[in-house]
This record gives C-alpha cells, structure tokens and sequence, in this order.
C-alpha cells in the first residue's frame, strides 16, 4: 500500500506549514530519507523526507500551499499502486509521534548568541545522514554538507565514507574526542595517513600552544566585546550573610534529594531568591530594545555554564514560578545538557537576567559582563568564614559577596541598590522565599 | 689518505646498519672493525645463545615428552658438535654482513680505529697502520661486559660473555653473576646440559628492566629446572678452592656464604665501549655518549649509536639508531622514536614485551588498566603442554590506547610483533579485539585480552 507523507508538527504551536519548493517529480524514483520537499513554518525552513523507498505517485500540493500539520502531502509506493482511498484518512494516532524531519534553519531572533552556538555545535543532517554516520562511527563534523544550507545528506556521507582520508584508529578516536576536523588535517604518516601527531599539531589543547579565535570563542569575544563598548555597566557588591540560607539547605537537603534524586545546591537557593527578588524589581528585568524599555512578564533566568573552551547560558524560564525541588531539577537538567553539548534552541531562548556562580573557585567578587539585551548580571563568589563582632564578644559567620552589574542606561544606582538589598534580605532570611 | 663522505666506526648491528644504509642514500663509506663484523650481537650475544638455547629448547623438550609416552632412550651430547654448529651460524651471518656491505659498496678496514678531531680516523692492525678521512662520522663501537671490583676475580679466570662461548667442555657447575637477561638465558643453556647452576643477583628480583609479573614466573620456572637463585646477594670476594672457583658472597641479613662451582660466568652489566674517541671531548651522559634525538654528539658532524649511548642496549635499537645516524648523515632529517620498542628474552618460557610497563604507565598518569590472559586457558599451549604464561595488555582508558604488553610463554617472542604493529599503526584495543585471529593459536590470547579489556571498560560504564 502506498505511504503517505505528512505535514511534519514540529512543536506544540505549529499548526500549518507553507510547501515551499518540491525537490522531486510525480513518477521520480525517491530514496528512504532523501528530501523529497522543502516547507517552511513561522520559524523555521525545513527539508521533508522520503519516510521510505519507492515512486512518488502523486504531490497533492502545489508551491505556496498552506497545509494543516499532520495532513498527507504525498504519496510513495510502487508503480501504479492506489492511494486514493487514503487522502482523507487522517491518521489522528500519528499525532504524537515524531515525524522524521531535518533540521531547519532558524532565523535570528533576540536569541542570537544562542543560535549561534547550536550551528556551531550540530551541523545540520537528515536523519539518513545520521543514521549512516552513526552506523559507520563517523563524527558528522568532518563531512561538509551539499543540501541547502550546508545540510548533510545521507550521500555526502557516502562520499565521505568511500573518500575517507586514511587516518589511523587512535587519531580518529582522538579528533572526535577534540571535535578536530580531519578535512583540514594534512597527514604526514605513511602515505600521508593521519595519525595521533597531525592531531596534536592541529589541537591547541592537546598542545596547549595558541587557539583559533573562532567559532564559539569568537562569538563570545564579539558578544563581550558588544555589551561591553555600547553598556555603561556599574558593578555594586554586598555582603551577604549565609548562615540561615545554609541552614535552609541543611534541612531541606534529604527531602529534595528524596523527591528528585538531585542534591539541593546553592545555586538553586540564589536563583529563587534572584527570581523573587526580580518579580518586585521589574526595572531590573528589562530589556533596552531602541527607544523603548521592555519591562518583562516573565522571570527567565540565565545561567552561565562553562564547557570546553567556551560558556553558554541555558535559560531557566519562569524560575519564580518553580520552587525549589523543580529548580533543582530544572538546574541539574541544563547545566547536564550544556555539559554534553546538547542544549536546542529553546534551552537558550528568552533569558531576562543571568546568574554567573563562581563559588566554586576562591573568588569573592568580580565584575561580571552583562549578557546583552538583558540589563543586569548577578556574580556569586565563594561562601567563606568571617569572624565577626557578635554582642561584645566574636562569633565566626558564613559570607558570600554579590556582584550585581547592571546597564545605567536602563537602571540607576538608587532602583539597582534597592534590588540588591532585597536580595540581600531574602538570602539572608530565607523563609521570606515563602511568601 | 682516503676520504669518505662517512667514516662508521665499529661493525656491529648499529655500525653496519648504519653503513649500508648512509651508502644507499648515495654517501661514499667507509666502516672499521677490530675484530668481527655482526658485534656483540653476531659472534658473542644474540645469534650465538639463540643457537645454544635451540639445543636446550630441545633438550628439555625429550625430558617432557617422557610424560607423553614418547621415550628417545639414552641421550648422548657432542658439546663438540654442538659448539661447532654455533660457529658455522655465526660464520655464515658474519659473510652475509660482509657480503651486504660490499654490494651496497662499503670499504671494509680491520683494526682498532682512532678518531681524531680532525676528522682523521686511524687505523692499527697487527703490522700496518692506515689512515682514513670521514666527512661524517658515526660512533658505534658497542658496549664490553662489566666485570665488577670484587677481590681476588683477576686469579679465578671467570668468564664473560666474551669467552663462554668458547668453552670447550661442558663444566659439572656453574655460579653465573647477575640476574638479568643475559643471566637468565645462559641458565637455562647450562641447566638443559645437566650443569648444576646457581645465579647470584645483587637486586631483589630477577629481569629487573621486566614486567614484575613476568619476573616472578621466570623465577619460578628456572626454580623447578632446579637452578638455584639468591637475591639481595652481592659477591664480595672470589678465589680458587680446591680448583673450584669460590665465590663469598654477602647475603640480604649481612651473613656470608661461599658458592663454589667448577666455571664463574659474570653477565653483570655492560659499559661502553670508548676506545678510540677519547680526542674528541665528547659530551658524556654517564657512562655513555650523549646524544640527540638524531643522534648527533656534542662534535659537530659526529654522530653515535648503539650500547655506546646506553638506552635500551638492544640490537634492533641499534640498528633503528644507525638508520637514523644515517639519514642525517645524508642530509635527511630523521629523529630516533623509542616508543615501539619490543624486548625479548630466550628463556623457556620465553618472555617478550614492547611499549610502556605497568609502571611506567602509572608513572606518566595514563588513566591506563591492565588485563592479564592466564596462558593455562588458551587450547594450544595447552596442546603444546606450555601453558605456563600469561599475556598481559596495558592500555588507556581514554581512547582504548594501546600503551604495551608484556607476554611470557611458547613463541611469544614472534607473537609481540604483533602487539608492536598495533602500536606502531596507532591500533586501539578496540582493532585487537575485532581482527580474526587463527584458532588454536598462542596469539589469539591477544584478541581474547583485548576483548576482557573492552569488556571491562563497557561494565564499568554502564554502573
């Protein structure tokens, strides 16, 4: 029986997709998981692909065509096979299950930076393509895509596959590890077989000598570069006493560690008290957009995660509405995610202020760069012992200095102070994070 | 005087290596040698204990297969014949040696070599002196067996490796000073011929430079062939009693005792060989020649190779360092590369390893695991009745490197090539464990290693 092709539903929100262009004819021999159609949504430009082998019988949209997701657009199968009887079967249980589409191009949004960094880290493939170079151990990043927008098609790696460059197993293993692309790597074992001293030559980490100010390092670089030249930034620092907030976290430890499986970290305590504090501070919550400030809804705190040689900023969003079992879970979640380079998107869109935690390192404060269109940025130190004065007599207390740097433009010294203090205030007397 | 884009002093395996191959690269050369070609290795070392340890491999062979129900009866030896077969195999390799260089167009000159800072180079022989003038010129006179300051050693008339080979009786006893490789195999050449032997090591195990692992097996293996071993024991003094040699020597807890047997062999070490090169101030790395890694000294356009720089003191590192002296002496740029280095001791069993040891692994913070094949297990050994042995794989957990392998047991010393091609080629465990290996085969213990290796690392991923 022929198969149909369906209008992909690339999220929650997607209702319809406009057809763009056919790649193939009615009568043309289709391969599984090659591009048969390009469609585009709200957001995105897509590729649709054979979901099997066989003649495309019958294009049932033209160019330009607004069609409902899920509706069938094409029809594959044999040579003269019926199809008709099938049109207006709507395959309601199709609905939740994920139709094989290829990555899109997204286009720019306030999100930029992010965006970014999910070209640099996934090239764009169709799901052939993956398949292939996952059965063949092959690290996508060496083939250089033919479809539109650099796309990878199951024969770029085909042509990889037959055109490989020799290059010996432990080099291999060690240009995946290091994310090197061999296409660039002049091989100078038998041959010109690559092997592990190509690699270590091309690798500035494994020879710790200089490193390529480009991809991820330069948009960070350009995006610093930005916030720093065109954002009077002010940095105010305060003091903060950690010793409720500790205990907070002593008593509450087990029990979130029951519910979610994770230990309940400091971290998460900074951000619901930022996200509180942020809810009655809306100026601190804003974003300059031309002549006008955006004052935003909502609470999406960013937090800045280090990865290998760069930082990306996975947003938590509406993280005053959370408490903070789901913070936990939600922190663990990202920076876990961040951590293995698999952050989308949507990981990165919408953040309203950023947290930078140093704490784990032997630094008190600092004056961190504010992540652009957001106005303000909340730098944690280290919790450290002070001995203070304590009613005529000594008394050793816990300490953690924030740094709140924000954009003077948007905020001034008094509103910026105030939310600092309230910040202050609520770490300081945790069970205010009830209210 | 005639002169030579290169002069090689010394015709061993890292001399007339280096010869040929400086005159295929298209230099005129010249090689002196005081006494044989092939070195140490060719007349004294290697070639002839492989020939005498091919008698015992035998020997020991009849005694087991007793057990099989295979009875040769009374067994006569010809040590006459025996040692006339070790000198008809030397002699033929030695006329190869020559034959290889005078077809690459090597001039051959005989007698000890003095190399001036001038770059002359003479030459005595019993009647005639000669001069020669080299361009270039590779250091490869070798290394000479060290005889250690014990007293009263110039009256016993000891042996070294130097003489042993020309014993010409087969002696009832035999003390061998030193516990190494050397050591270890002339044991087990004595013992086949029924020579009551002891082995008197100063260190606290046997094969120091080996696996521990291996050296705790070797022990044990020349133990039941009856030799007796001391360790922690150092000869203080030697003399003639009753016209057996004696040796006191100094125990581990301070106590002394005599060992005494009818012939002394020392195979106590080996120092370079410097006769000859004292004029040209070279740069020393205690005791040996310093050099780089092309295999220069600190005299311009003087290069040298072999024992006499010390390193591993092996002849195939000697050749490897030859080839490297000359390419550079021919303007090629090459540089000495150590970490492919197989070693192989003769024994029964035999023992082979290549790369880094368990040590020097742990020592260079590899996040490395070894996993160790019991030989008992493998079809053929047991087949063969020599399942005592083990193979022993040492990688990296981070990208499966291959880091070394050490191997005791039958024919492990053809099996390492294997091991030391994997490394070579930059094979992880993971092409070890999927290359088909011939089944039964002592070999295919690698490939069941490598797999127990994988296996292991995927288990402990998954918890």
């Amino acid at each position: 029986m022929a198969e149909q092709v369906l209008m992909p539903k690339l999220g929650a929100t997607m209702e319809k997709g406009t057809i763009l262009d056919w790649m193939k004819n009615e009568g043309d021999r289709v391969e599984k998981g090659e591009p048969i159609l390009e469609i585009m949504t709200d957001k995105i430009n897509l590729e649709v692909e054979a979901t099997t082998s066989g003649i495309l019988l019958k294009r049932l949209f033209d160019v330009d065509t607004e069609v409902a997701v899920l509706e069938p657009i094409a029809y594959i199968g044999e040579e003269g096979e019926e199809f008709g009887d099938l049109r207006n079967k709507r395959t309601e249980d199709l609905k939740e299950e994920i139709v094989p589409v290829v990555a899109g191009t997204v286009p720019s949004t306030g999100t930029e930076i992010e965006t970014d960094f999910n070209v640099i880290n996934k090239p764009r493939k169709t799901p052939a393509a993956n398949k292939l170079a996952k059965d063949n151990g092959i690290n996508l990043r060496q083939i250089k895509g033919t479809g539109p927008n650099n796309r990878i098609h199951a024969k770029d790696v085909e042509l990889f596959i037959n055109s490989k460059q020799r290059v010996s197993p432990l080099a291999s293993k060690l240009a995946n590890d290091q994310n090197i692309d061999l296409a660039n790597i002049k091989g100078t074992g038998a041959n010109g077989k690559i092997v592990t001293k190509d690699i270590v030559k091309n690798s500035p980490i494994l020879q710790n000598q200089t490193i390529q100010y480009a991809g991820m390092r330069k948009v960070i670089g350009e995006r610093m570069v930005q916030s720093v030249t065109t954002v009077p930034h002010v940095t105010l620092t305060s003091e903060v006493e950690m010793t409720a907030a500790i205990e907070l976290r002593t008593k509450l430890l087990d029990k979130i560690s029951k519910v979610t499986g994770y230990r309940l970290s400091y971290t998460e305590i900074f951000i619901k008290a930022v996200a509180q504090a942020l809810k009655a501070h809306k100026m601190v919550n804003a974003s300059l957009n031309g002549n006008t400030i955006e004052l935003h809804s909502e609470v999406n705190i960013g937090l800045a995660v280090a990865v290998p040689n760069g930082l990306v900023v996975p947003v938590i969003r509406n993280a005053d509405t959370l408490g903070l079992s789901a913070l936990t879970e939600e922190n663990k979640r990202i920076v876990k995610l961040a951590r293995e380079n698999k952050l989308s998107p949507e990981n990165f869109a919408g953040g309203t202020f950023t947290i930078s935690n140093l704490g784990m390192y032997a630094v008190d404060a600092f004056t961190p760069i504010i992540n652009q269109p957001q106005s303000a940025i909340l730098g944690i130190g280290r919790i450290r012992e002070k001995v203070v004065s304590n009613n005529g007599s000594f008394a050793a207390r816990q300490f953690v200095t924030l740094s709140l740097s924000f954009d003077h433009r948007v905020i001034d010294g008094a509103p910026a102070a105030e939310f600092l203090t309230e910040l202050k205030n609520l770490l300081e007397n945790p069970y205010e994070l009830m209210v | 005087m005639k002169i030579y884009d290169l002069v090689v002093v010394g015709g061993g395996p890292g001399g007339y290596i280096a010869a040929e191959h400086a005159a295929k690269h298209g230099l005129s050369v010249a090689l002196v040698e005081n006494q044989f070609l092939g070195g140490t290795c060719l007349n004294t070392g290697c070639i002839p204990s492989k020939t005498l340890l091919r008698h015992s491999e035998f020997l020991d062979l009849l005694e087991k297969a007793k057990q099989w129900g295979i009875e040769a009866g009374n067994v006569t030896l010809s040590f006459e014949k025996m040692m006339q077969r070790k000198n008809s195999v030397v002699e033929n390799l030695r006329k190869g040696v020559e034959f290889l260089l005078k077809s690459t167009n090597v001039n051959i000159y005989n007698g000890l070599a003095t190399v001036h800072s001038d770059y002359r180079v003479t030459i005595d022989s019993k009647n005639t002196q000669s001069e020669v003038y080299g361009e270039k010129i590779i250091i490869a006179t070798g290394s000479k067996p060290f005889i250690p300051p014990v007293k009263g050693v110039e009256q016993i008339k000891a042996h070294t490796s130097d003489t042993i080979f020309d014993l010409n009786y087969i002696p009832k006893s035999i003390v061998i000073v030193g516990g190494g490789i050397i050591a270890v195999e002339f044991a087990c050449i004595f013992s086949s011929l029924n020579v009551d032997v002891t082995i008197i090591e100063m260190g606290e195990r046997l094969i120091a430079t080996e696996d521990e692992d291996a050296s705790k097996l070797m022990t044990k293996e020349l133990k039941k062939k009856g030799i007796t071993i001391h360790i922690s024991a150092k000869v203080v003094e030697a003399s003639e009693i009753d016209s057996e040699k004696a040796l006191t020597v100094e125990l581990a807890n301070s106590e002394k005792m005599t060992v005494s047997a009818e012939e002394v062999l020392f195979a106590s070490g080996r120092k370079p060989n410097l006769t000859g090169i004292n004029k040209l101030g070279l740069t020393m790395n205690e005791p040996f020649i310093a050099v780089n890694k092309q295999m220069e000294t600190s005299f311009p356009n003087v290069y040298a190779v072999g024992d006499v720089i010390g390193g591993w003191q092996l002849a195939h590192v000697a050749s490897s360092e030859g080839i490297v002296a000359a390419a550079n002496t021919a303007g090629i740029h090459k540089e000495i590369d150590y970490k492919v280095v197989p070693r192989c001791i003769y024994t029964y069993p035999e023992i082979a390893s290549v790369g880094l040891s368990e040590k020097e692994a742990k020592e260079r913070g590899y996040s490395y695991r070894c996993e160790t094949l019991q030989l008992r297990a493998n079809g053929k050994t047991l087949a063969m009745d020599e399942s005592s042995g083990f193979i022993k794989l040492i990688a990296d957990d981070r990208y499966d490197e291959i880091l070394g392998a050490v191997m005791v047991g039958p024919h492990v010393t053809e099996m390492i090539s294997e091991v030391s091609t994997a490394i070579f080629l930059e094979g992880t465990v993971d092409e070890l464990a999927s290359l088909i290996h011939p089944h039964p085969t002592v070999s295919e213990g690698i490939w069941e290693v490598a797999r127990t290796w994988l296996e292991k690392k995927k288990s402990f991923i998954h918890h």
